[in-house]
């Protein structure tokens, strides 16, 4: 097919008309559209390009923002999945392979750190960036969008999370052989982010996202960091607090990856019970549960402890024994219930590390695990919009959406 | 059906009992019993039958004559097959070739009823069919060998699937009886519509004559100079007619059933067999670095030791091997590596794919 050359022009014509479009999206549209924009807010200049534009116009954008521009037009935005105070999450797909979906996650401008990015989406960035692993979900490209809003590519997992199978209890019913597939998902994906020195320090079945075929991944690095420096002080207030280890709420300073493997164990005892294991209204609630469930710690099964800043508890329980784990979690099995006790012991330098976990006995013993495509699994629009309410979330909070809006009710103020 | 003629042209030039049960049919071999040489001219309602054991023809009254009393051997010179009476029915096809082979075909499609829908590739689908066609030309065509070769093949295939093809069978009933549904009710709709098609004819016929008459009516008494209004006032409602009639068209176009079918979905074979591996296939020891505990051990400095030894370090869980490991790492990260050698996919895994690839390029 022989193309007229009056074709040609207005082909030609166009992709100026989409370079002017993407002039005005740069930095310097404040000052441009501050003088064009009519008073309904549309921009003028949108109907210039109908002029032919002339050839000395200088190309505003420098080569980072070709660049972003080039990534941004990579991808189509669709409908919105969610939003939350944190970010904006829309299904989108690739531009030149519509079947091809992602999630777009959009990091909303927050007043209080107007100046720079918002430190959540930095980390996620950075770490995301880094790690590529089946169990993890991957970062496919960044690009900021006008206002220099910062929007994370992320791979689309339309199955929702492992927190939705676990409440849905009349509908899903999952066995010991589901369970020992999904942990063994998560503690790769958990091994993975230490081996590569990376905490993520907010794991609970919420992060725990579920691909199409069936394989879960953890996401939310919002507050993940690297392993620290032996003299830097590492913040305690991260992971959501019912999966929180006694040395955060201790207030320590300085800890490994043990406290994400506390949290693996929680979400292994959540997984089994189908109720959170130690859902603790406050944090002083919670080491009271700890203690109770657990053990108290003392000097004898964790040297130090009293040492530490935060150090408090409620009363003295003896250290649960082996028969007290196997009546509540008996159904993973006599190796189940070893890993499990593992996972949840007090003193972090006694507990066992991600990689001593894969090396566990549980995972050759009988039941073996469930394929991944024979996992159970919920769809519709419940779990579409999963994803969107689990990208959007602020990370290390729970998701307690009824006491916020009491809150908000009774805020007559301000 | 070129297939199954050209397979009957074959017959005649083959040799074996085929071809001499399908000896050139006399021209009056409607007319005379071969057996009991009775003409149709004496028995005007003759009837000739036939077993498929050996299609050899013969009338009605011989083959109760012969076979009433139980099995017995067939009446033709040099045929010693045994034949019952239950066996015997009547030719459908003047060739009796043509009638051995069609009831060849019959009895292979009962025991190989697999559809494209049981196949997952077209290729697969293909070599199945052929797979079928040269056992039935076997049997049709074949010397005497491979005939019973191929016989052997098809009694072993119905032992070996006769559950599959009970299911087959019964799948192919219910299409079967669902197709015909579907066929009577398009008859149906057709008739129907056929029949509404008539009505709406005669009714515009009917509409036409009396809008006609109106205007007439009312151009009649309207009064002078007025009768532009009149006439678009009718013509108005004619169109609004015309709109609902469009409309209702529409409606009854849109129903109607719609089956698809073609090759059935891919499904992978299920490879299990292999033991559970918790580390999914993937290996990150380092390699230029021992990170054994001992080793690290004879790493120290201030920080190092004060982390070993001060209990706000250790009762908090925190590891100074993580730290050195993580520092070695770091010294020896991106030797051996050239970015000649390196290239750069990041392949954008899809919903359903969901990320199999993964480009592990430890600097270790």
């Amino acid at each position: 097919m022989a193309l007229s050359p009056v074709v040609t022009h207005t082909a030609e014509s166009v992709q100026q008309t989409q370079q002017l479009a993407r002039a005005i999206s740069s930095p310097l549209k404040n000052f441009t559209s501050g003088q064009t924009s009519s008073s309904n807010g549309t921009p003028k200049l949108l109907a210039a390009p109908l002029v032919p534009a002339p050839t000395t116009i200088p190309v505003t954008l420098d080569l980072a923002e070709q660049m972003n521009d080039e990534e941004k037009r990579k991808y189509v935005k669709g409908k919105k999945l969610g939003e939350g105070t944190y970010a904006i999450v829309f299904l989108g797909h690739l531009r030149s392979k519509p079947s091809t979906l992602v999630a777009i996650k959009k990091i909303k401008v927050q007043k209080e750190n107007d100046q720079g990015m918002a430190p959540d989406a930095v980390r996620e960035l950075k770490h995301l960036q880094e790690l590529q692993h089946p169990n993890i979900i991957s970062l496919l490209s960044v690009f900021s969008s006008k206002d220099q809003n910062l929007n994370l590519v992320l791979e689309y997992l339309p199955l929702g999370d492992l927190e939705m199978l676990i409440r849905d209890t009349d509908n899903v019913r999952y066995g010991a052989a589901d369970i020992k597939t999904w942990m063994g998902m998560l503690t790769r994906a958990v091994w993975f982010c230490h081996e590569n020195f990376v905490l993520h320090r907010d794991i609970k079945p919420n992060n725990l996202l579920i691909a199409a075929d069936g394989e879960v991944k953890l996401a939310d690095f919002g507050l993940a960091r690297t392993f620290a420096d032996p003299m830097t002080n590492m913040t305690s207030h991260v992971i959501t607090r019912w999966y929180r280890p006694l040395e955060l709420l201790f207030d320590a300073k300085h800890y490994s990856g043990a406290v994400d493997v506390w949290s693996v164990g929680t979400v292994f005892a959540e997984l089994v019970m189908r109720a959170p294991y130690l859902p603790g209204n406050t944090d002083i609630d919670q080491v009271k549960l700890i203690c109770e469930a657990i053990g108290t710690p003392t000097e004898d099964n964790w040297p130090g402890v009293t040492k530490l800043s935060g150090y408090a508890v409620p009363a003295q329980h003896p250290v649960r024994g082996k028969d007290w784990y196997e009546m509540r979690f008996g159904t993973v099995g006599s190796d189940g219930v070893d890993l499990l006790m593992k996972t949840l012991i007090l003193d972090p330098r006694k507990r066992i590390t991600a990689h001593q976990m894969l090396e566990h006995r549980w995972w050759h013993s009988d039941p073996k695990p469930t394929r991944k495509q024979d996992l159970p699994k919920k769809d519709g629009p419940s779990a579409d919009d999963k994803m969107g309410a689990d990208l959007k979330r602020r990370p290390g909070v729970l998701d307690d959406d009824r006491g916020s809006k009491v809150a908000r009710k009774l805020d007559f103020g301000a | 059906m070129s297939r199954l003629g050209g397979s009957a042209i074959s017959v005649r030039h083959s040799s074996g009992i085929a071809a001499s049960a399908a000896a050139p049919a006399p021209v009056d071999q409607d007319e005379t019993c071969p057996v009991c040489k009775t003409t149709r001219y004496f028995n005007r309602d003759m009837e000739f039958l036939i077993n498929p054991e050996c299609y050899h023809r013969m009338c009605k009254t011989c083959v109760e004559r012969i076979f009433k009393d139980g099995p017995n051997q067939c009446p033709y010179a040099g045929c010693h097959k045994t034949l019952r009476l239950r066996g015997f029915k009547s030719a459908f096809f003047a060739d009796l070739t043509v009638e051995r082979e069609v009831d060849i075909r019959r009895r292979v499609d009962a025991v190989f009823n697999k559809v494209e829908e049981d196949f997952e590739t077209l290729d697969s689908f293909n070599d199945y069919l052929y797979m079928v066609e040269c056992l039935t030309d076997d049997l049709v065509n074949g010397s005497d060998e491979s005939r019973r070769k191929a016989e052997s093949q098809l009694l072993e295939w119905e032992a070996q699937h006769k559950a599959e093809i009970e299911r087959n069978r019964k799948l192919a009933r219910e299409s079967d009886e669902t197709r015909q549904r579907r066929v009577a009710a398009d008859k149906d709709a057709t008739r129907q519509r056929r029949q509404l098609e008539r009505q709406a004819e005669a009714d515009e016929k009917v509409n036409a004559l009396r809008f006609r008459e109106e205007m007439l009516d009312s151009l009649q008494n309207a009064e002078m100079g007025r009768a532009t209004e009149a006439m678009d006032r009718i013509m108005l409602k004619k169109r609004g007619q015309q709109k609902r009639d469009t409309v209702m068209d529409a409606t009854a176009a849109a129903a109607g059933g719609l089956s698809i079918r073609g090759l059935r979905e891919k499904k992978t074979a299920v490879v299990d067999e292999k033991p559970y591996d918790p580390y999914g296939g993937i290996v990150v020891a380092p390699d230029r670095i021992d990170v054994a505990p001992e080793k690290l051990a004879g790493y120290t400095n201030e920080w190092v030791e004060s982390a070993r030894t001060k209990t706000e370090f250790r009762a908090g869980g925190y590891n100074p091997d993580e730290y050195l490991t993580r520092v070695l790492f770091e010294a020896f990260s991106g030797l051996g590596v050239f970015i000649s050698d390196e290239r750069v996919e990041k392949g954008v895994p899809t919903a359903a794919a969901g990320g199999g690839n993964m480009d592990l390029d430890e600097p270790f």
